[in-house]
């Protein structure tokens, strides 16, 4: 990278917004207190070595680190078996067998998407079909599959068998339900055509019809976590509709400010993707374990790895060829968002600056900021960033007890980290 | 805020789907309806709009409302909609809400729940009830926004702009969606999951209803057989009933009254909202203001009656006999076809028969103003 990471941490510090950008990275900087994240990786970059070194000289970020790492402390120090942690995530590397997150989380999936399209009760025949359309199995499952896996290691962290509930096993059908519902309207709003390989609803049935059977997944979603009879988990996922709206929001204007543009850009990425995750996460939590540190870890960790998640999503839509992800790269610049590699190369190229503010609407602007992208190092810088936060997601999830599901979401991390599609 | 910008709007002219989505809000016309629900509002205390309001000032929807300005002299329904909030606000937006409030108030406090306090009631309604009140306006003023979603396809160039209607299309999904989410954590705050569980199963009825409201509309205007009076009936509880029936039973529930109450209360709400709509849609056969220009649904309940009292064939011919050179509709030639059959009287009827049925629904909750307001107002939909 030609320029280290370190230096945008100094370069912002010294702006005027500087504490609300380094409160954002402040998350990334807890490494210090925990072994085990460190141990994750095999191999650590070279500039995070950088990093670390250069922010312990650095008493503005120690000043804001020290509360976190307390707090770190604290944790460890509840945790029901802090002497196993460093050990057991050492062999995780060292033993090949850690099985695959699809594999082991599959057999709670099995009849995912039977269990929504019997959620989705209509009697008129074009609505139910125009419900089930992404229900088709087709799907990745992304969401379901974090969800089983974290109640899993819930469960058995809080000495139990690993076994879903029936209220975890709706929190996943749940998290499905709303990503889907929230992506109808996506699909309207920013005017698509395609998705997984096929015509969105609003190309095939119009855009009246769509945002309907959006509405109607949501209410069904609604419903199906009402019955699970907790209010406290009914309030944590309400809020993820919240979020994802006020994301939606937050897409369509731009800050003048560099500094308030990353800070808005992340803030957007929690709300957009993250949210759902977190909270899910928390929500199976609170079913089984009545300590709120422990529904913290599932929180940070699902917001963690929602992060990384589409930090990574942006960088591919960069990098990666139009038949990988199954839409043209560099939509998100077609479509006027600035994503974290152009904000990066924003720093080394100030002539972004104002493509960024018309949203990338005059002739040719898309294609000359995709050009200027490839020559900063976004992209790396952007890679970097997601692996700050996959690291975060290892270093929390590394505090509940060992268990192959527990282990099974540091790989998945691993996973999001390096996957090219 | 929006109000304001919106204020600027209200000289855009109405194409016929802006008229479409004002006439939801106008709803029927007679002054005594006017009278009964501003008197209703006295009774519950303070106007339901808190919720509302947090919604309207909040950063989301005043963007919205800047953004709403480019779409001045466009036609998209999101116009119409938002010049319906500035408008008719003051007859029929909120009257969900009074009734929510009114229902509450006429079953009274609660007889067994030790967690509520009586000293927390304003005007004899529990705070959380107020809530729901608001969430329940907040439900149907996001139905009305993404009632008004364009179908591009559809839209050809001599309508104007695509691009308008993309972005009039854009602001409607975002605002309505933030209503609804809004509508949402609010329910959720109720801390009653029964609650959410009716009001989230309402919306899936609203969206059925909307739904059949949409094809039964267009094959109305084809040659297929329109929907016969029973059927208008389930359609129309869904998209106009549904809402307010399971709102006033969950007012119930939220101050733990019995079973018996919110059967009763669900009653009242489902008759009230059926008889109100078979009002709505008599309006232009029973007044007709000169000068206006005579218009009205062919899914409207008179003329639903009116078809299946002829037969389909008769009606067909009428159609026809109705189509000007210009193959638009004579509504005049069609109104005296209806009114010349039983249809129109069999609506009346049938309102007379709802409104009926939801004075029956109140009288087990002892007499009191809140009550008299109720039934002022289950009577006033039988007047025209």
């Amino acid at each position: 990278m030609a320029v280290p990471w370190w230096s945008h941490c100094r370069r912002w510090s010294t702006n005027r917004a500087s504490a609300t950008l380094l409160d954002t990275l402040r998350r990334c900087d807890g490494r210090s207190a925990s072994s085990a994240a460190r141990a994750a990786w095999s191999s650590r970059p070279r500039n995070e070595a950088l990093l670390l070194s250069s922010s312990s000289s650095s008493s503005q970020i120690n000043l804001k680190t020290f509360n976190f790492t307390s707090l770190l402390n604290r944790h460890k120090s509840r945790s029901l078996c802090p002497a196993l942690q460093p050990r057991c995530c050492r062999t995780i590397h060292s033993d090949a067998k850690v099985e695959d997150p699809f594999t082991l989380a599959q057999k709670d999936l099995t009849s995912l998407y039977d269990d929504i399209r019997k959620e989705l009760f209509v009697s008129k025949e074009e609505l139910k079909s125009l419900c089930d359309y992404y229900f088709d199995g087709k799907g990745k499952a992304v969401r379901p599959m974090i969800v089983v896996l974290m109640a899993r290691a819930l469960n058995i962290h809080s000495n139990r068998a690993g076994d879903l509930l029936p209220g975890q096993r709706a929190i996943a059908m749940i998290s499905e339900m709303i990503h889907t519902a929230s992506l109808v309207h996506d699909d309207v709003i920013d005017g698509s055509d395609k998705r997984r390989g096929k015509g969105t609803i609003n190309e095939v049935w119009g855009e009246r019809k769509a945002i309907l059977a959006g509405d109607f997944i949501l209410s069904a979603a609604s419903l199906a976590l009402a019955r699970i009879g907790n209010i406290t988990v009914v309030k944590v996922l309400s809020q993820v509709i919240e979020d994802l709206v006020r994301g939606e929001f937050m897409q369509l204007g731009s800050k003048e400010n560099g500094n308030e543009r990353f800070k808005h850009y992340l803030e957007k990425t929690f709300k957009k993707t993250a949210s759902l995750i977190a909270n899910s996460c928390k929500a199976v939590s609170i079913l089984v374990n009545s300590d709120p540190e422990v529904h913290e870890i599932a929180f940070q960790y699902g917001k963690n790895v929602g992060i990384a998640f589409q930090l990574v999503d942006d960088v591919l839509d960069f990098t990666s060829g139009a038949s990988h992800l199954g839409k043209p790269t560099a939509a998100d610049l077609k479509l006027g968002l600035a994503t974290g590699p152009v904000l990066f190369a924003c720093e080394q190229f100030p002539e972004l600056h104002s493509m960024i503010m018309r949203r990338f609407s005059s002739d040719g602007d898309v294609d000359r900021a995709w050009e200027y992208v490839l020559q900063s190092d976004g992209v790396q810088q952007t890679n970097f960033l997601a692996r700050r936060y996959g690291q975060e997601a290892i270093r929390h999830i590394s505090m509940l007890r060992p268990s192959p599901e527990r282990d099974a979401l540091i790989r998945l991390t691993e996973m999001v980290l390096t996957r090219d599609k | 805020m929006l109000a304001t910008s919106c204020s600027r709007l209200c000289r855009g002219t109405p194409s016929s789907r802006a008229r479409r989505a004002l006439s939801l809000f106008s709803g029927s016309g007679p002054s005594n309806w006017t009278k009964v629900v501003s008197d209703a509002e006295k009774i519950v205390g303070y106007p339901t709009s808190f919720m509302s309001l947090r919604c309207l000032l909040s950063d989301e929807l005043s963007n919205v409302a800047m953004h709403v300005r480019k779409l001045v002299g466009t036609q998209h329904p999101l116009l119409s909609t938002a010049r319906g909030f500035v408008y008719d606000n003051r007859n029929n937006l909120q009257m969900r809400g009074v009734i929510v409030l009114l229902m509450s108030k006429a079953a009274g406090p609660s007889h067994t729940a030790s967690d509520l306090l009586a000293q927390d009631m304003v005007s004899g309604i529990y705070p959380s009830q107020r809530n729901l009140a608001e969430i329940t306006e907040l439900i149907h003023t996001a139905f009305l926004v993404h009632r008004g979603i364009v179908n591009l396809k559809e839209w050809t160039v001599s309508d104007g702009p695509l691009k308008d209607m993309q972005f009039g299309n854009k602001m409607a999904v975002l605002s309505g969606d933030f209503l609804l989410a809004n509508a949402c954590t609010g329910l959720a705050q109720l801390n009653n999951t029964k609650v959410v569980e009716l009001i989230s199963s309402a919306i899936g009825d609203i969206v059925q209803g909307i739904y059949y409201e949409n094809s039964s509309n267009t094959e109305a205007n084809g040659p297929t057989d329109g929907v016969d009076v029973a059927t208008w009936e389930e359609q129309t509880f869904l998209s106009h009933g549904a809402l307010l029936a399971k709102s006033c039973q969950a007012a119930m529930e939220l101050a733990k009254h019995d079973k018996d109450s919110q059967r009763l209360a669900y009653k009242y709400g489902k008759h009230l909202s059926l008889g109100h709509k078979l009002n709505s849609d008599l309006q232009p056969f029973v007044k007709r203001s000169v000068g206006e220009p005579l218009s009205f649904s062919l899914s409207a309940a008179p003329v639903v009656f009116h078809r299946q009292i002829v037969g389909q064939e008769r009606w067909h011919q009428q159609l026809q006999q109705a189509k000007t050179l210009r193959n638009q509709l004579d509504y005049s030639k069609l109104l005296a076809a209806v009114k010349s059959e039983r249809g129109m009287s069999s609506t009346v009827d049938l309102c007379r028969y709802h409104g009926n049925k939801a004075l029956e629904a109140i009288q087990a909750f002892p007499s009191s103003e809140a009550r008299s307001a109720l039934e002022n107002i289950a009577s006033a939909i039988t007047k025209f």
